[in-house]
């Protein structure tokens, strides 16, 4: 503040005087010589009982009005804590604003109570009541998968309101996403300006390039200062048990400091509202993410159990979790070669590695062929067959009834594919015939591989010996989710009853291509263990994928809170006879699908558990884009408050006067 | 014309007299004389029985009695022993006895300080006294320059009086001072004769708890007590209105308090006090006559009159 700031305020000490003069009024009573004085009696009085009432009042607003004036006079000068953004040369802003809504946000802000999320709403809401008309405003949630809050609108108030009710859930953080989902909404906005603020704790255990804007949108990460503070976090990401037998999973984030998150502490295994432990195992010193066995004693099935994590740590929400029933895991078949899979450095085949590097929760069960039987395709949730060389009819009928289940079945086509012997095939699966030959492309192009995200630019040069090709019959209807350069198909998706069939034109094989080598291969195999969850209904699902209901004319959820309690209903998304639950916290939900109740258990996401900081580019923490500068003027509101004091000055001067003066004086 | 003083400016001198504020009572003499020639002079007849040459009228007979007022036609007649009793013209002394201490001072909403009028209604007694020919003397309880004017006949005593009255000013202070009360009264009691009327013309404030005993004290010896209470119209209705300090002119007593809200109970411990005093007067045959300073003088003095012509012989 300058010194013209101290001089204004400085008025405000003579709020002072009308108390001075209070005081003076007070304390001389007229005096009247009376000879029977000791006739009086004392009174409490009632001149002074008045002047409680109406001196003191006018007394007050005297002092409120030479407080106002000071503050009116210091306004100009006054910082406003406001989280304000900086126009360039006052236009209009398009406005993404981007709400880190993952678990990591429940933490309290370094040395306050405040959580993180908090603290982000409250600086959306200081953005979107600083907008003036004109400005457009969108709200993106950076929980993974992101979510548009609210589209691009300029009506402020529903964008007040929007940003009222958001609330945090145990998502894990996506900022990559997010912000390429804001960067879209805006980007083609009419406003001048077009911005994406990042109110997050950056804390997506990413090491990618730091975030920074992109062309004409800039990116702003003002509440940089939310990633501070202790790293440290233990959380339980799933836990099932058996009737003698529990698994829990825990991973641990070591902090910035010394002490180990998990040292000192250990599982617990009780009921909702009891304290005493049926099992308690400590925990080791050193912990990342591992699974412990607990012993139970005998327990029915129809208890509810909580694993617990005893001790303090910084997000009490994630150290306790319902156990499901064992068995829920996401079971994933897997039939290749092991000769044209092998890898030189030894170990399982790729597409296992890949799902234990994943960390998914999904269990891959290598299968020596494609199943060909009802019972051995029921356990499974998703099947990949690498380069088969078609199916045989029983196998035809046994994947599309498992696939009109809720089946999701990956299937690569490659040299074998087109060898099909005699009354195989993948006739039910895929129309028509698959054919291998020659790749005029290297590559597949990086725009039209969106099923791959970020990772799509990796496949521009996969060094491809050959392809298989398609017919049109199997493309027509189906999802395009990726293609080659020229145009035909990489990888496709055709709905079949409640599950999906996802055909990629190109082995797994290294000998064939470079594509295993890449990252979009864990994005492929994500994506598949994502769609297994999705559209089978798996009794386990991970906290913000959605899981498909399709196929039931009545359904509906409810969110049974984990220490017991009232359950909470829960909105599914889609509409009709398509409806998706996409849990936001983590525990279980009770599922009505028409006359049948299910549990279905959402687990917290291991990367979430992963705190370290995401880089952010200098560009996009410039002081120029904004911060807690004096852009609000309050000067127009100190002055409508002024003329109210004066206008209750007045009143109350008016009611003073009507009361009697004191008797006629004796001199 | 009387210039008005500042009361609280007088209170601030104890040991100077605060000048009399005579308001519209001036000239003394001349109201004085008016008034008393508005008084029938004839009702400062005696009143006293005994020994004389008009039939005062009959009594019962009790022992101890002149036997030479006995009715013997009285006896012979009805069998009863009575006494025949006979008014007598004596030339009665008037004592007034004028309070003069501070709170005598004050005026409010009145024509004058309250010691005017008192000093009006004395000259005009001592008028109306000189007229009948009975001697009249002034006394006076506290005051600066108060000289007692002896009991005396003719003009000239009037002319004392108001020479005694004109020069006074108010002063003293009695809270408490009972001693000095009774030695106020002591001239009055060494020096008026039997068959004596004193008037008091006092406010009854700030006196002595004793003062109205005191003062009933001294009808004995057939004397008569008649005391006039002197207020001023604001002390009889306490008018005010507002918060305030009240100051008393004796004693140094302050009270804040808000009119309103203890005016009822002023009036009715002024009532009480004007009780006391009739009580006490009463059981020695006195009165008390309300003297309000806007009260007409004649009126007054009419009712004084009246009040001492009633007492018993």
């Amino acid at each position: 503040m300058s010194f013209l700031t101290f001089a204004a305020l400085a008025v405000g000490l003579l709020a002072g005087l009308p108390v001075a003069a209070h005081l003076l009024r007070r304390r001389h009573a007229e005096e009247r010589p009376f000879p029977p004085t000791s006739l009086l009696a004392a009174s409490p009085p009632t001149a002074r009982k008045r002047s409680r009432i109406e001196d003191r009042a006018l007394l007050g607003v005297r002092a409120l009005a030479v407080l106002a004036l000071a503050v009116l006079g210091a306004t100009p000068f006054v910082s406003c804590s406001h989280l304000s953004i900086e126009r360039r040369a006052g236009a209009s802003v398009a406005l993404a604003i981007v709400v880190d809504d993952s678990q990591s946000m429940r933490a309290p802000v370094e040395g306050e109570t405040t959580s993180r999320f908090d603290r982000a709403r409250e600086a959306a809401l200081d953005l979107v009541e600083g907008a003036r008309a004109g400005d457009a405003i969108a709200v993106v949630l950076a929980g993974a998968s992101p979510r548009v809050a609210l589209a691009p609108t300029t009506d402020l108030a529903a964008a007040i309101d929007a940003v009222r009710k958001l609330t945090p859930t145990d998502r894990a953080t996506d900022l990559d996403g997010s912000v390429q989902l804001a960067r879209d909404l805006v980007a083609r906005m009419p406003q001048p300006d077009r911005r994406v603020v990042l109110l997050s704790d950056l804390r997506d255990g990413k090491t990618d390039p730091p975030l920074e804007g992109d062309g004409d949108v800039t990116l702003w990460a003002p509440l940089q200062d939310l990633a501070g503070g202790a790293t440290g976090d233990c959380a339980i990401l799933g836990a099932s048990r058996t009737a003698t037998r529990a698994e829990v999973r825990v991973a641990c984030a070591r902090g910035d400091g010394d002490t180990s998150p998990s040292a000192g502490r250990s599982i617990t295994i009780r009921a909702p509202g009891e304290t005493a432990a049926r099992a308690t195992l400590p925990l080791p010193a050193v912990v990342e993410v591992a699974i412990y066995p607990l012993d139970l004693p005998p327990i029915g099935d129809d208890i509810v159990l909580l694993a617990e994590i005893g001790g303090d740590d910084l997000i009490d929400e994630n150290d306790r979790a319902t156990l499901a029933p064992a068995g829920g895991e996401l079971a994933i078949g897997i039939v290749s070669d092991a000769a044209a899979n092998r890898v030189e450095t030894g170990g399982p085949p790729p597409i296992e590695q890949g799902y234990t590097a994943l960390g998914l929760g999904a269990t891959a069960k290598a299968l020596p062929t494609t199943p060909d039987e009802d019972a051995e395709l029921a356990p499974l949730g998703a099947l990949i067959v690498d380069d088969p060389p078609g199916f045989t009819p029983e196998q035809r009928r046994a994947l599309v009834a498992w696939v009109e289940k809720g089946g999701t079945l990956l299937v690569t086509l490659g040299p074998t594919s087109d060898a099909a012997p005699l009354g195989s095939g993948f006739a039910g699966l895929l129309p028509g015939i698959v054919r291998w030959g020659p790749s005029p492309s290297t590559g597949a192009d990086p725009a039209k591989a969106v099923a791959f995200g970020a990772t799509a630019q990796g496949l521009a040069e996969i060094a491809p010996r050959g392809r298989a090709s398609l017919e049109p019959a199997a493309v027509e209807g189906a999802e395009l989710l990726a293609a080659w350069q020229d145009g035909a198909p990489l990888l496709v998706r055709r709905r079949l009853g409640r599950g999906n069939v996802l055909a990629l034109t190109l082995p797994f094989s290294t000998a064939q291509s470079d594509f295993a080598l890449r990252p979009a291969f864990l994005a492929l195999l994500d994506r598949v263990a994502e769609l297994a969850r999705a559209a089978n209904g798996t009794a386990r699902v991970e906290v913000g994928q959605a899981v498909a209901l399709d196929g039931y004319a009545k359904v509906s959820a409810e969110y049974l809170p984990i220490e017991g309690g009232a359950p909470v209903p829960v909105a599914l998304r889609g509409e009709g006879s398509s409806s998706r639950l996409e849990p936001d916290l983590a525990g279980r939900y009770r599922v009505r699908l028409d006359d049948t109740e299910t549990i279905r258990v959402a687990t917290l996401p291991a990367r979430e558990i992963d705190l370290r900081t995401r880089a952010v580019a200098t560009s996009a923490s410039a002081g120029e884009l904004g911060g807690e500068a004096p852009t609000i003027d309050a000067s127009p509101w100190v002055a409508l408050g002024l003329l109210a004091l004066f206008a209750a000055e007045t009143m109350l001067r008016a009611l003073s006067s009507r009361r009697p003066e004191a008797g006629a004086s004796t001199t | 014309m009387q210039r008005r003083s500042s009361p609280l400016a007088a209170l601030e001198r104890p040991f100077e007299g605060i000048p009399i504020d005579w308001g519209t009572i001036a000239p003394l003499r001349l109201r004085a004389r008016a008034i008393a020639e508005g008084v029938y002079a004839g009702e400062h007849r005696s009143a006293r029985k005994g020994a004389g040459v008009e039939f005062g009228g009959q009594r019962p007979y009790v022992p101890g009695d002149d036997l030479r007022f006995f009715d013997k036609r009285s006896l012979l007649r009805h069998g009863k022993l009575m006494i025949r009793e006979f008014e007598t013209e004596t030339d009665r002394a008037l004592w007034v006895l004028v309070d003069a201490t501070k709170s005598m001072s004050f005026r409010g909403s009145g024509p004058g300080a309250k010691l005017a009028y008192a000093g009006l209604l004395a000259a005009a007694l001592a008028r109306v006294a000189v007229a009948t020919g009975d001697p009249v003397g002034i006394a006076f309880v506290g005051g600066v320059g108060a000289k007692l004017v002896p009991a005396r006949s003719g003009s000239e005593a009037f002319e004392r009086a108001v020479w005694a009255l004109s020069t006074l000013a108010a002063g003293g202070d009695f809270v408490g001072a009972e001693e000095g009360f009774e030695r106020a009264l002591g001239p009055i009691a060494e020096r008026a004769r039997r068959g004596s009327t004193i008037v008091f013309l006092s406010d009854l404030l700030d006196l002595p708890p004793g003062a109205a005993r005191a003062l009933a004290a001294l009808a004995t010896r057939g004397r008569a007590v008649v005391v006039g209470h002197v207020l001023d119209p604001d002390e009889e209705t306490l008018p005010y209105e507002g918060h305030s300090r009240f100051r008393a002119f004796e004693g140094d007593v302050v009270v804040e308090a808000d009119p309103a809200d203890v005016r009822a109970g002023y009036l009715e411990r002024l009532a009480s006090l004007r009780a006391t005093w009739v009580r006490d007067l009463a059981a020695r045959g006195g009165g008390l006559v309300h003297a309000t300073t806007s009260l007409p003088a004649a009126d007054v003095v009419r009712a004084l009159l009246a009040g001492f012509a009633r007492r018993p012989g």
